[in-house]
């Protein structure tokens, strides 16, 4: 892009003078706050240019100003200046030249990193971020809600912002976060941090009383760390028995799409009054639902098909612990008149394979 | 040489000209005269500009002192953004200066409809009033730049409100068409438009913008009382929330932020008569003006990055306002080459021209940080902001009123103030101002928000250099207001071109009687010694 190459040799000519920016951002460093994201260089660099530049800019007019004004100072009381001479195009147009070059480099610094902030990645980690008067909640993708914004280090997170009520802003001073989220209209931002701490989160628009203390945290931790976590904090079995985890995990776990409830036959059977009922594979091999046989149908669900099914169930091996599978397995014996172990009649299978 | 240095009023104790008359109260209640008139705008605005510094103290004492609470905080936050920018940083150089000086400049008696000027005068003292009866009344807290939909609840007399700011753009409005009037129909026969003084440019320009804008802002505002009242209309929340912002912006960008055109107009004017010099660059600096003018109305969109506003619009914008940087480096370019081999005195408002170059210059860089759209977007809604729109509107369009006032006081009043004392209370007033703002440019970097209560832990040792800055300021302007208002007791007679100026009110006595001119002044070109 043209503007990342003049912004680069801009930069670049600007460093050259003299070696002034290296030492100048050493100090002004402290200005900003920690530097914990990749966005932190697209900010604080361009800062630091267009300081330099600054600088000069007021320094010259007032340096010269003043100058003049000790250089030129009236003599005697009737002193009178010297008549006005035409206007020398050349300085004015070195002025303009001058500030222009100014100005389009202080523009061009801080476009490149705009775009970046502006263009979320592809595949990165969403989470949903809900502002109201005053306070945030935080949706996970697995629909765990939290107070406080856990992210990994090294990856990238998209932040869907929504506001119930009025304006307000999300502000991530050390991740250099600032974006406006507008009601019923929602809005993006991301960020990949870089340093695991602990960083503040609050709201950059006001938005009434609450408006100063309408704040959370952002915690930023390793991978393995984050992941232990949102396990931790969204597990499904705290405060809930175990049928009552089966019936969550029939909708998170996508049972749903093939296995009515109702008796009615979907792609696969119905878990209406499947456990201890007896079916008969499409080997011709009678078994009894049991929990045995709901592990292996879960685990390797295309092993042993009941007749009439096709072997067309993924294998959760690996996607689903033995808690869950013993959640779900609580889940359908409240699900089935047969209950307990006792193997059913024909006559009860039969009414079932007709339901089917 | 030019007259009157050792002329006129000889005889007489004090100064009297327009001041004195024996028709006592009702002459100054009922005066069409533009110098009264000014002295009168001089006297409010100094009323409001006192209330809303009160304000300023106040909430700065917030943390230390206890004095107000979170919610009391945001009411005062709202009325001195209020206060300051509408009924101060907008019309303080146009009504004070400008009232008293365009017809001066001009050659002319008074200004083309003297009843309108009264009628401005009045209609902005009722709606001072009315706004300040809205704080008794019920102080809003929306934040002075209403956002929608925030700013449609929460409690407070805001009708009140609204109808006192329809009252305070109205008087903008008509003090904006009178400029324009008289420039058009009152100058000196002999005086084109480009034998104007730059400070009457100026005006002239201004008063195109308080025209556009008076009549714009009491629109939008009663638009969004009605849209408060009533849940309907343009501001409603059935609308998208940056209508809103992007009106308010649109008119209050030239109002408040290039309330530096008529300060341009003023530096120029002290420069070239401190320096002894005529303006240089005459026709570049009169057409850098006309283009601030032009982009003080494409340029809202920059203070939208970071508001919502989606990334391509905040590109043209921000693109856009680097253009801005052509008229202001060639407004530098002829202030500076003014003084170059000027015979420059050393006296109280060059204290003041070095101050605003000092703080207008500040200002001016800030914005380039703001315009650049990765560091503006980090910044926009941070202390950052709040230190530049002080170092816009007070370090430059406040600082150039008072180079202003003490330029032109000898005019104005017929008095001297004391020279020494102007010059070190420019000085205390320069430093406290920079040590009261900067530090808030750091605060911002750091990350601090603009307008909340708390301010960090880490951030006290700033906070205390700002607090001194704001005493070592308030000094400072009770030094300015003791020397001015003083001299009216017991200042020297002021002769009637102290400066040896060249413009046309300096050929007016000190103060100028009723009708300025006893005989017609003689017309030059722009900056031309009479012969």
């Amino acid at each position: 892009m043209d503007f990342g190459s003049l912004t680069g040799s801009l930069s670049g000519a600007v460093s050259r003078v003299g070696g002034i920016t290296p030492p100048a951002s050493a100090k002004l460093s402290s200005w900003f706050p920690q530097a914990a994201s990749t966005h932190a260089e697209n900010v604080d660099a361009p800062f630091f240019g267009i300081y330099v530049v600054a600088i000069f800019v007021v320094v010259l007019v007032v340096g010269l100003a003043v100058t003049y004004i000790q250089l030129f100072k009236r003599r005697d009381e009737d002193g009178r200046g010297a008549p006005a001479g035409s206007s020398s195009l050349l300085w004015q147009g070195l002025f303009v030249l001058g500030a222009l070059v100014l100005g389009l480099f202080a523009f061009s610094a801080g476009f490149q990193g705009f775009l970046e902030q502006s263009v979320t990645p592809h595949g990165a980690y969403a989470v949903d971020v809900t502002a109201r008067q005053w306070d945030w909640d935080f949706t996970y993708p697995n629909g765990y809600v939290a107070d406080t914004l856990h992210v990994a280090t090294g990856q990238p997170v998209k932040l869907n912002l929504q506001s119930e009520d009025v304006i307000h802003g999300l502000f991530i001073p050390e991740l250099r976060v600032s974006q406006a989220i507008l009601p019923d209209r929602g809005s993006e931002a991301w960020f990949e941090a870089t340093v695991a701490d602990t960083f503040d989160l609050r709201s950059n628009i006001y938005s009434g009383e609450g408006y100063t203390n309408m704040r959370s945290v952002v915690i930023a931790q390793s991978q393995a760390e984050f992941d232990a976590w949102l396990l931790a904090a969204s597990d499904i079995f705290a405060g809930r028995t175990m049928a009552e985890v089966g019936e969550l995990l029939y909708t998170a776990k996508g049972c749903k799409a093939c296995h009515s409830l109702d008796g009615s036959r979907l792609v696969g059977p119905s878990f209406k009054d499947v456990y201890g009922n007896t079916f008969d594979t499409r080997e011709g091999v009678q078994i009894v639902v049991d929990d045995a046989y709901i592990r292996e149908s879960i685990l390797t669900p295309n092993v042993s098909v009941i007749a009439g099914y096709e072997p067309v169930m993924t294998p959760y091996e690996g996607n689903i612990s033995d808690k869950e599978i013993e959640a779900i397995t609580a889940w359908l014996k409240t699900l089935s008149s047969f209950g307990g172990e006792e193997s059913a009649t024909a006559g009860d299978a039969a009414a079932v394979q007709e339901g089917n | 040489m030019s007259n009157g240095t050792a002329t006129s009023n000889a005889g007489v104790e004090g100064p009297q000209g327009y001041l004195g008359g024996n028709d006592g109260f009702r002459g100054w209640f009922d005066t069409r005269d533009h110098k009264r008139i000014g002295m009168l705008f001089l006297c409010w605005t100094l009323g409001v500009f006192l209330l809303g510094a009160l304000f300023a103290v106040i909430m700065k004492l917030r943390a230390s002192s206890g004095l107000v609470d979170t919610p009391t905080y945001h009411k005062m936050l709202t009325q001195h953004g209020l206060l300051m920018v509408f009924f101060f940083v907008v019309p303080a150089i146009p009504s004070i200066l400008g009232y008293f000086l365009l017809p001066l400049q001009l050659g002319a008696a008074n200004l083309a409809v003297p009843r309108l000027s009264l009628c401005s005068l009045r209609i902005y003292a009722v709606g001072t009033l009315l706004f300040v009866m809205s704080i008794a009344v019920g102080a809003v807290s929306t934040g002075w730049t209403f956002m929608t939909p925030f700013a449609l609840g929460g409690d407070g007399a805001f009708a009140l409100l609204a109808v006192g700011l329809f009252f305070v753009a109205l008087s903008w409005f008509m003090t904006g068409l009178n400029f324009i009037i008289t420039v058009h129909y009152r100058r000196a026969e002999a005086m084109g438009f480009f034998d104007m003084p730059v400070l009457s440019w100026a005006l002239y320009l201004t008063g195109y913008m308080l025209l556009a804008v008076g009549i714009l802002f009491g629109i939008i505002v009663l638009y969004l009382a009605s849209a408060r009242t009533f849940g309907k209309g343009l501001f409603s929340t059935e609308t998208d929330p940056l209508v809103w912002q992007n009106y308010f912006w649109f008119v209050t960008t030239p109002a408040a932020f290039f309330a530096l055109l008529p300060a341009v107009g003023v530096i120029s004017e002290v420069i070239a008569g401190i320096s002894r010099k005529a303006v240089a660059g005459y026709r570049t600096l009169v057409g850098s003006m006309i283009a601030l003018l032009a982009m003080s109305f494409v340029t809202w969109g920059v203070r939208l990055i970071g508001s919502g506003q989606d990334p391509a619009t905040s590109f043209v914008f921000g693109a856009l306002s680097i253009l801005t940087v052509i008229p202001v480096a060639l407004i530098v370019y002829s202030w500076l080459a003014t003084l170059h081999r000027g015979s420059i005195a050393c006296a109280a408002p060059t204290t003041f021209v070095v101050s605003f170059l000092l703080q207008a210059g500040i200002g001016a860089v800030m914005s380039l940080f703001l315009s650049s759209l990765a560091v503006g977007q980090y910044l926009a809604n941070t202390l950052f902001v709040t230190a530049h729109s002080h170092y816009v509107m007070m370090g430059g369009v406040m600082t150039a009123l008072l180079a202003g006032l003490h330029y032109w006081w000898p005019k104005l009043t017929g008095r001297r103030y004391h020279e020494g004392l102007g010059r070190f209370s420019a000085m205390l007033y320069t430093v406290g101002l920079n040590l009261a703002f900067f530090p808030q440019i750091i605060q911002g970097v750091r990350g601090v928000p603009r307008g909340v209560y708390e301010l960090p832990a880490e951030l006290a040792g700033l906070e205390i250099v700002s607090m001194t800055g704001v005493w070592i300021l308030v000094t400072g302007i009770v030094v300015i207001a003791s020397n001015l208002l003083g001299s009216l007791w017991d200042g020297a007679r002021a002769v009637n071109n102290p400066w040896g100026a060249t413009t046309l009110e300096w050929q007016a006595a000190s103060p100028p009687p009723a009708e300025n001119f006893a005989t017609a002044p003689t017309v030059t070109g722009p900056y031309e010694t009479v012969q």
